[in-house]
């Protein structure tokens, strides 16, 4: 890696700004700031700082809707929320997804026009840790805080997760290199696992990489079970891994102090989806006989947990909450946007701080191509290319300040550090301006 | 006895909501009820008549003189024989999602294939689908530790994905082969499988019984071999041949027995 020069050329720094890219949400940044522009960020990682500094060039400016063409054109913002209101309006099975890259305060005024419209609202758990939502709601979440693991943990578990890559920061800052509290030496006092079939950047780095079988996920932990049970294993190799490594790495795990176990979207997305999580939770439970043990999921968007957090507290449901009848209804496949799309139901798509151009499958995504789309985002994406009207949002936590919650459900306010674009407006003003305007429409037409 | 027939005249690719239409509710309608009927279809309510001919003959007492036949694709026709008490409801076409979902009493026959959520918290009456089953056949509602408690439900196809989660009553029978984790967290129950399975039944299982009698490709840890029996009683149900007996799963400290047929899962003597 090439060295780069500090940068010295700004005017000011505004501190602890909290980064709007991955569910670390690392909150001890510092923007270098010069004529409204962020030129520098400290402590982020590359990730974080490249979200924040290289916006520009492809930031959605101005509202736009498509003409007879088929082109996006500029046109002003009345015009395109009066179009967007008119299609929410008038729709039969409106879909409204995305919502993990706003605040709080946005997703607030979301559900309101969801429920008044009588739509579907879902998040981006429905493709990522919906299966981990599910799998807490059957046997309970043996959480804490990513403090705890700082202060106290021995030995940390990342399983079909890659934080080297995906969440830069989160060994450095919470869980493997950190000097906590009774971890004094900081990584020298701590075990490094990592259980994937790929020997990825965080396997490197582990003192112990346990690469079981592609789907042996399941398997794996139930054999873990079992040992934990006192029960003597009869295959030699199970998962693709062999009997006695099983026993010992059991052996080590009943006897560190304080053990957490991370997980991503290779545990939630292999074949046994929400029954991965699930067993995987039960084994730290059955590990809490033994000693003290804690269950993670790594979050990806900044706020995708927070969407969980918000709905489940409001509506009882956590993401894929269906309103068509009047009042709330959950159901994995019925009410969730893939499946929805599959089935060719929704009519009209409203898109908020996601991209389901670049994330859904190619069968979601056909369906996208014939029916409205509505967008609501900061950068032009796939998902532009798929949607008609396009109301261009602010940047939270850089432009806009908001509340988001952290992959451990710590509520964090990230704070603002320049103005918007002037032809920009903020996401809870877009989605409260459509609801008050689909009210209008749908009370004229009583 | 009153027999209403519904056929399909126009498709719509959003779901419809029938659970308003089950013989507990129609048995006293005539057919001006059903014409003025708005059916629930996304956000709205449409006529009934836009999407079906109607058809009533013979007058009912009670829901048990009802039989609703509903001919053509079911495919997109939610929650038929939702919560329905007693009955007939026949379905000549594949059914859409949830259909003898929570379901009490009566019999619900699908002469095609099923969608998932078939009898999802099932507690009576019993289902029939001559064709395939989708994902969580007899499961319980996300979150909750109880599935089906009673009822019957025949699959003459093959099921799809943890059929029975969390069961904790009632029989199964799968005629064709079945996919991963039948039986988890079942806590009571019957199932039988007549084909082959993919991996781990049972996983998690504290009690209850499940019987395969085709090949098992993975079975997990968890179990434990309690030996081969010939010609075993079953809860009642003589099976012929010689089966492996399975305890588990050790994991949850669970006593349910896991059926394996012996000829075809030799690797496993
Ligand atoms: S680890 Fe995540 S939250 Fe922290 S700076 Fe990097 S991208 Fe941002």
């Amino acid at each position: 890696m090439a060295y780069e020069e500090p940068i010295t050329d700004y005017d000011h720094i505004v501190e602890n700004c909290t980064c709007a890219f991955c569910g670390s949400n690392c909150d001890d940044l510092d923007f270098l700031v010069k004529g409204n522009h962020v030129v520098g960020v400290r402590h982020a990682c590359r990730l974080g700082a490249s979200k924040i500094m290289e916006d520009e060039d492809q930031r959605l400016k101005v509202p736009m809707m498509r003409d007879e063409n088929g082109e996006l054109q500029e046109v002003d913002w009345d015009t395109a929320l009066d179009a967007a209101a008119e299609l929410i309006a008038n729709s039969v099975r409106p879909l409204f997804y995305g919502w993990s890259e706003t605040s709080i305060e946005c997703m607030k005024k979301g559900l309101k026009l969801t429920e008044y419209v009588g739509a579907v609202i879902d998040n981006q758990a429905t493709i990522c840790h919906g299966p981990t939502v599910q799998a807490v709601q059957n046997v309970g979440y043996p959480l804490m805080t990513l403090g705890e693991v700082k202060n106290r943990a021995d030995m940390v578990v990342y399983t079909g997760s890659n934080p080297m890559n995906a969440h830069p920061r989160h060994l450095a800052r919470y869980s493997v290199f950190p000097r906590g509290w009774f971890r004094q030496r900081g990584r020298f006092d701590r075990t490094l696992v990592t259980w994937d079939p790929k020997f990825s950047d965080t396997a490197k780095m582990s003192d112990i990489w346990v690469p079981f079988e592609e789907n042996g996920d399941y398997g794996f932990c139930n054999a873990i079970r079992a040992v934990l049970k006192g029960k003597e294993l009869k295959e030699d190799v199970i998962s693709g891994i062999p009997k006695q490594d099983i026993i010992d790495l059991t052996e080590s795990m009943k006897n560190v102090e304080f053990g957490a176990l991370f997980f991503g979207l290779g545990l939630t997305h292999t074949l046994s989806k929400q029954r991965n999580i699930d067993i995987a939770i039960q084994l730290v439970q059955d590990l809490n006989a033994y000693t003290k043990w804690v269950l993670l999921p790594m979050r990806g968007h900044f706020n995708v947990n927070g969407f969980n957090i918000y709905m489940a507290y409001e509506m009882g449901f956590p993401y894929g909450v269906d309103f068509c009848r009047g009042y709330p209804r959950y159901m994995i496949g019925e009410t969730t946007t893939v499946d929805l799309l599959n089935r060719k139901e929704p009519d009209v798509f409203l898109v908020i701080a996601a991209d389901p151009g670049a994330h859904f499958p190619g069968g979601a995504n056909m369906h996208l191509a014939n029916i409205p789309v509505i967008q609501i985002d900061i950068h032009w994406g796939p998902s532009t290319e798929l949607a008609d009207i396009v109301l261009p949002g602010t940047f939270i936590g850089v432009e806009t300040a908001g509340t988001s919650y952290r992959m451990d459900s710590v509520p964090i306010h990230m704070k603002s550090a320049i103005d918007p674009p002037e032809t920009c407006r903020e996401d809870e003003w877009i989605v409260n301006e459509l609801y008050e305007r689909v009210k209008k429409i749908k009370e004229e037409a009583k | 006895m009153k027999t209403i027939t519904l056929t399909l005249k126009k498709f719509s690719s959003i779901a419809l909501e029938f659970e308003e239409l089950i013989p507990d509710t129609v048995y006293n309608w005539s057919k001006e009820d059903f014409e003025n009927y708005q059916v629930p279809i996304g956000n709205t309510r449409f006529p009934l008549t836009n999407y079906f001919d109607i058809e009533v003959e013979g007058d009912a007492e009670g829901p048990e003189d009802v039989k609703m036949i509903l001919d053509g694709d079911m495919s997109r026709v939610k929650y038929i024989g939702y919560r329905m008490t007693a009955g007939e409801i026949i379905v000549n076409g594949d059914a859409d999602l949830q259909a003898g979902a929570e379901m009490i009493g009566g019999s619900l026959k699908i002469n095609g294939n099923a969608e998932s959520y078939v009898g999802r918290e099932m507690r009576g009456g019993s289902i029939e689908v001559m064709g395939n089953v989708r994902e969580y056949c007899g499961t319980s509602y996300i979150g909750e530790w109880r599935g089906m408690s009673g009822g019957v439900i025949k699959v003459h196809g093959n099921a799809g994905k943890q059929l029975a989660d969390c069961m904790s009553g009632g029989e199964i029978y799968i005629g064709g082969s079945c996919d991963i984790l039948a039986g988890i967290h079942m806590t009571k129950g019957y199932i039988e499988i007549g084909g082959d399975v993919t991996r781990w039944p049972g996983g998690q299982m504290k009690n209850g019984t499940i019987v395969i009698k085709g090949k098992l490709s993975s079975l997990l840890e968890g179990f434990e071999n309690e030996g081969i029996f010939v010609d075993p009683d079953i809860e009642g149900k003589q099976l012929t041949g010689k089966y492996i007996k399975y305890k588990g799963d050790i994991g949850v400290n669970g006593k349910g027995s896991l059926w394996l047929n012996a000829e075809k899962n030799r690797n496993l003597l």
